[in-house]
Parts: structure tokens; sequence; C-alpha cells
């Protein structure tokens, strides 16, 4: 498809168009040379990643959001959002630019239940988050360790039964014994799991759905981040 | 090739059918209308002037039996919405003429208009599931002499599917200049009739009535498509047994259709039927009972024997209101009747046993014609179907929702459901926690208050005006209070398609 358009050729706002339309339908190859054809023009990676990345996810997200794209399509859009992410990440670092946020995320001990999980990674990494996926059956130490490793700004819980879900308490008693819990954003989700659930344990939200997870990260991050010290 | 459930073993179909032939023999028809009489003596039945019975010998039924065509085809104005069966089947049509309609603004039922079936046209126009417009409701606003073309003219009008429609015997002359009218000239309309004509000339038990028989004589000699209903209620006017009510049901049928090969050989036919039982707690007439359904598995039984297509009237309803028992009714029959092999459905939009037309039933009952289309579907079986690279690929524990397979498939496998809600309990709660009824009324609301692309054009509409005096509007417009929207684009895919096309064209030119 757009192999045909020569994108050293387009102006900039136009480039940024095509970033978002290759976005919306998935194309990830097409976005990393965008990405790449963007830096080369001294655009800033972080600007690359605002007017480009995230305003054609934006796109993408409403459209989803009034039913025009199904899963499979968000997912796909999320894969190139994800590639594109891969050449800003480094870059953003580099320049000190605010990162999107970091997300360690596993399916608790005792459930392998991880389609869910694996849905909300995607979706996250098409946010622009830089997603830790831990996997399934995921214990107290292999949480805190990753968390000592990477440093996230939220953790995500998973879990599918009513006999596991209640080891999502224990982790998060783990973080407070540690003094870490107040570092972190803790966001949970899975069928049996409620509002209320998630109150009891001391999560900070629970997400219904993929897209709620990534509406209530975003959004609890900036208020955390709007928040002084 | 379709596989029908069937409730009769080989042996019973054959059965009935003898069963029939014993009734029409030995019985016989009581047939009121002079000339089906004399058709039927002249081609050597027993005919008793003096009771009006007619006997019929099986010889000479079975005779014509073996000219039954195996096929029935609906045109409809535009001709990509022609529908043949079996090869189409299962066709959907709407229930028809019901007196009254359930007012889409206030809710109450009340006599129904050519304004409301200029409606009712214009929105089983722009739904998927239905295949022909049996017209829904009768006209009380039609002035003197016009009774059956204030019906169809709005009917015709706003749709360009196929459409069903009847006439007294007095409208049947004006019916077809109107029809010719349309279509350009005669010779027009018989290259592709477009409408469908339907009568029920048989009343149970056993006997031909005056003016149905006198139309379906009309229509069949000049050649025009049309077809019947055989309508027994077992308690009343059949056996209050089932095969009782099938063997009478089908003897009624072949003597119909028997008449209907004498006057044009050959001519097209469906087992069409409404079998009910009635309720005798009260005498209730009970179209919506699921022993509808089992009778129409039986006619479709006998239809198979014949080797013709089957159908009518299944999946109506008694429930007042489009509320559960109006979904169960509906569906159970019309699921019970597609397995058993019925080629057209007389499902839509009717409620109150077809007293009351509702367009919110209508709208669900295209969900539910959409279903049974997608039972057709079944499992499109084919080896690469199977998939089994892909499950290979993804392998255990893998994901199939991000492969292009599921892409390309999304909008495909399923059908996706109009109204059936699907939604967790708090984003239905968020979306104003609607039920079925009120999502439908919404399908409705956003249907008639738009324009109806097909229309006929002003001059069309003119001649025909100056041709039939007085006659009805016939134009679909938003009822009272609802406001005509402004149609709103979707900026999704389209606009990025069409940026992507002009960067296209641009890079070519460049």
């Amino acid at each position: 498809m757009s192999e045909e358009i020569d994108i050293t050729k387009l102006e900039t706002p136009e480039l940024l168009e095509l970033i978002q339309d290759d976005l919306y339908d998935g194309l990830a190859d097409e976005v990393v040379a965008s990405v790449n054809e963007l830096l080369a023009r001294d655009m800033t990676p972080s600007d690359v990643l605002n007017k480009g990345l995230v305003a054609g996810m934006e796109i993408v997200g409403f459209d989803f959001r009034d039913g025009i794209l199904f899963v499979p399509e968000v997912l796909m859009a999320a894969k190139a959002m994800k590639a594109g992410m891969e050449i800003l990440r480094p870059l953003l670092i580099e320049t000190g630019a605010t990162q999107i946020g970091t997300l360690v995320i596993g399916t608790v001990k005792g459930d392998i239940h991880d389609i869910g999980k694996n849905l909300v990674s995607m979706m996250m990494e098409g946010a622009g988050f830089n997603v830790i996926n831990l996997g399934i059956n995921t214990d107290v130490d292999a949480f805190l360790e990753a968390i000592e490793e990477h440093k996230p700004d939220i953790l995500g819980m998973s879990a599918m039964l009513t006999t596991t879900m209640t080891y999502m308490a224990v982790v998060i008693e783990a973080l407070e014994e540690k003094g870490i819990r107040d570092q972190l954003l803790v966001l949970v989700g899975g069928a049996p799991l409620n509002d209320a659930f998630a109150e009891e344990i001391r999560a900070d939200a629970y997400c219904r759905d993929a897209a709620v997870g990534v509406e209530t990260a975003k959004k609890l991050l900036a208020i955390r981040r709007g928040q002084p010290g | 090739m379709q596989n029908y459930a069937s409730l009769l073993s080989q042996a019973q179909v054959e059965r009935i059918h003898e069963a029939s032939l014993e009734i029409l023999e030995s019985v016989g028809l009581l047939v009121r209308n002079e000339k089906a009489r004399q058709i039927f003596a002249h081609h050597g039945l027993h005919v008793d002037h003096e009771t009006e019975i007619v006997k019929f010998p099986r010889g000479i039924i079975e005779e014509f039996r073996a000219q039954f065509p195996p096929s029935f085809t609906f045109r409809g104005r535009e001709w990509s919405f022609d529908r043949t069966i079996p090869g189409d089947s299962p066709l959907v049509l709407t229930g028809s003429s019901a007196p009254n309609i359930i007012d889409p603004v206030t809710g109450y039922e009340r006599r129904a208009t050519s304004d409301d079936l200029a409606r009712i046209s214009h929105l089983i126009n722009q739904l998927p599931g239905y295949d022909v417009f049996s017209i829904a409701t009768l006209a009380d606003d039609a002035p003197p002499g016009q009774f059956s073309l204030s019906r169809f003219y709005p009917s015709i009008r706003n749709t360009v599917k196929p459409v069903r429609a009847n006439t007294p015997p007095e409208e049947a002359e004006d019916m077809l200049r109107l029809v010719y009218m349309i279509a350009g000239s005669e010779s027009a309309f018989r290259d592709h009739p477009f409408v469908t004509f339907h009568y029920c000339p048989v009343v149970s038990p056993l006997t031909m009535d005056f003016d149905s028989t006198e139309l379906l004589l009309f229509f069949k000699e000049q050649g025009l498509p049309s077809y019947f209903s055989i309508v027994p209620n077992a308690g009343l006017t059949s056996p209050l047994t089932l095969v009782g009510t099938l063997a009478q049901n089908n003897a009624e049928f072949l003597a119909a259709a028997v008449l209907s090969q004498m006057i044009h050989p050959g001519s097209e036919l469906i087992y069409s039927t409404l079998p009910t039982v009635a309720d005798l707690r009260t005498g209730a007439y009970s179209p919506g009972a699921i022993e509808t359904g089992i009778l129409h598995m039986g006619c479709a039984q006998m239809a198979r024997f014949y080797n013709i297509p089957s159908g009518g009237y299944i999946g109506l309803t008694n429930s007042k209101i489009n509320d559960a028992q109006a979904g169960y009714e509906t569906g159970m029959s019309v699921v019970a009747g597609y397995l058993g092999g019925v080629d057209i459905l007389n499902m839509g939009g009717l409620l109150d046993a077809l007293m009351a037309f509702d367009f919110a039933k209508a709208v669900i009952d295209n969900d539910i014609a959409m279903m049974l289309k997608r039972i057709r579907r079944g499992f499109e079986f084919h080896e690469e179907e199977l998939s089994l690279d892909l499950i290979a690929e993804i392998g255990p524990g893998g994901m199939f929702a991000d492969s292009d397979h599921t892409l390309e498939r999304m909008r495909t496998t399923m059908y996706l459901t109009e109204i059936a809600d699907r939604e967790p309990r708090e984003q239905w709660q968020e979306s104003g926690a609607s039920d079925a009824q009120a999502k439908a009324m919404r399908r409705v609301k956003d249907i008639l208050t738009r324009d109806n692309p097909t229309e006929f054009s002003p001059e069309v509409d003119a001649k025909i005006r100056s041709e039939f005096v007085g006659m009805i509007s016939g134009v679909s417009m938003p009822p009272e209070g609802w406001k005509r929207s402004t149609s709103t684009s979707s900026k999704g895919r389209e606009t990025r398609q069409e940026r992507r096309r002009r960067l296209r064209e641009n890079a070519a030119t460049n």
C-alpha cells in the first residue's frame, strides 16, 4: 500500500498524518520508516511521539470506542505503535524527556489464564507504555524482583479465578512491608473482580477490560505526576 | 447439500400423501367459485353442481403433481434483490395485513394508515435480514375503490425488494395498470414482475371460496407470479391432532395446487401454510404456539416429497407487546421451521396474532433473520478453514486475536448482532441500560429520519397521480415529533483511505 509513497518527498505535516494512518492500519514497518524519517529531519523524539504516534493511537482509541475498529485491528495498531516506540524509547531516555510509563504485569500465582492480561499488555504497549509481561503463575518474589529491576510506574495483576484473586492481596501486603507500595500504582483486573475487591485489597483501581485499563493507567499516572513531590 | 430435521419417517410422509388423496377422492372439496368448478369439471373431476362438492380422482392429482416445478422466484424493482427458493433459502418476509400498528411515538395501538406503510416499507428496505416485503398492514385511510392500491403504492414506492401484495377482484385491473406504469410498460413489467400476488383460496375445512379463488385464477391466467397459503386451525377447522391437520392441510394444498396447474401448467408453487392449533382453554388463535413450528416441519417434509419449496407464516406471536414472549415465540418456531427445511418465513414485525405491526419487533426480527441465515451458512467446511497451520503457529498458550487470520475474518465468521447486547454490565449501564425494545426503536428512528434512497422519480409519481385520482401520498416521512437527521458520516476509515489514495496519486504524478 504505502510503499508506493516516497516518504522522503512528503512535507512533515503530511508525514505525521501518514504515521497516524499507518498506525490505524497496523502497518508496523511503515510506522518505523516514518519515525526514522522524522528523526532524520531533526524532529525531537518527544515531538515524534506526541504529534505522530500518540495522536495516531488516540484516533484508534476513539474508533475502537465507537465500534468502527475491532479488537484485532487495535492489536495490530498496538504492534505498530510498539515498533515505533522501540526506536523512540532509548532516544527519549537520552534526551531526558518524560516517559509515558513502565508497567510490570503478570497473572498471579496459581492461575494460568493470561489471554486478558496479554490483551492488556498489548493495549498498554499501544498507548506507548514500556511493558514487562511476567506471564502466568507469578509469585510475590517474581513481582518484587521485576519491580526492583524495572522500576515501573504501574504494577498490573490479573486473575481469572476466585481462588487465585486473593493472592493479589498477598502481593500488595509484600509491597507495603517493603515500603514501596506508594511508589507504584497497582491496577488489578480479571473476570471475578470488582471495584469493592480492589478497594478491599488496597489496589488503586479495578479495570474491567483492557481499554479501561489503558484509560485508568493514563489518568492515574497524570494525576500522580501532577502532584508535587 | 442441506440436511433437515425430520419428525416424520419416509413411510409416514407417504401415508400422509395417501391420506390426503383419500380425503380428496372420498370427501372432496366444497368449491364455491363457479369458474373453478368449471375448470375442475373440464379436467374430468367429479363435480356435483347441486352440492358444489368436487371430488378428485387420485390419478388426476398424480398427473398434475408431476408438473409441479421445483423452484419459485420473487423479483424486486432492483434485480439484485431477486430471490429464488430453494437456492436462496431461507427467505424472510414480513408478516402481513395487520389492521393495527403500535404507534412509534406514543407506543399505543391504533389503526394503521398508508403513511405507516410507507415507513414500514422504508424500514424493511433498509434491514438486510428481509428478502421480501409482504405488505404488513391495512391502510385505514384508503379512499373508496383504492383499498389495495393504498396499501400497495406506499409499499412499492419505498422498497426495491420484492413486494408481495393482494387485491380484491374489483381492484385487480387497476392494480395491473399501476404496476405497468411503475415498470414503464406492460411488457417491462412482464419481463421482470416485481410484485408477487398472494391469496388464501381455501377456507378450512375443505372449502374453496369465491373471491380469493377468483384472484388465484386471475393471476395464474395472467401468468403473473402468485401463490397461495393454506390455513387450518386444529380443533376448530381441522382435527385436533397434528397428523390429522397435516393430512387435511395437504389435501387442501393439493387441491389448490392442481387447480393452479390446470390454469397455468408448470406455474410456480410454494407449499405455503399457516397451520395453527386453537388454544381450547379459550379458543384463542395461537400462531405463536410451538405447534405451528412443528406443523411447518411436517409441511416442509411433504413439500420435499413433492420437490417444491415450502414455508409461510411462522414465528408469529400472541404477545401484545414486544417482550420476552414475543422473542421466544418467534425464535422457537423459526428455528424449528428452519431446521425442518422451511424456505420462506413470514415472520417479521407483527404482534398479537397478526393484529398489530410493531416497528421495534421488525428490527428484532431482522436480527433473528440474520441469525437464521448464519445457521444456513453453517460451518463452511473447507480443509483450509480447519486452520491447522495457524493452530501450530500460535501454539499452546498463544493468542489468536492479533493474527492476520483473525483480522481477515473478524466481521464475517460471526453474525454481529445489531440489537442483542453484549456489553459488560457497567458499560451497558453507562450507555443507558437499554433493553432490546429501546435499542430497536433507536434503530427505527435512525432509519426513518433519513431520506429513503429508493424513492421513485417525481415524473413517475406525477404520472401515477394523474391516472389515479385521490391516490395517497406514499412518501416515507418521519412520524410527527421525529426530526429528520442530517447525515453524520463517521470520519474513521473512509477519510483515512481517501487521504492515502490522494497521497498515492500525488506520488504517481510527481
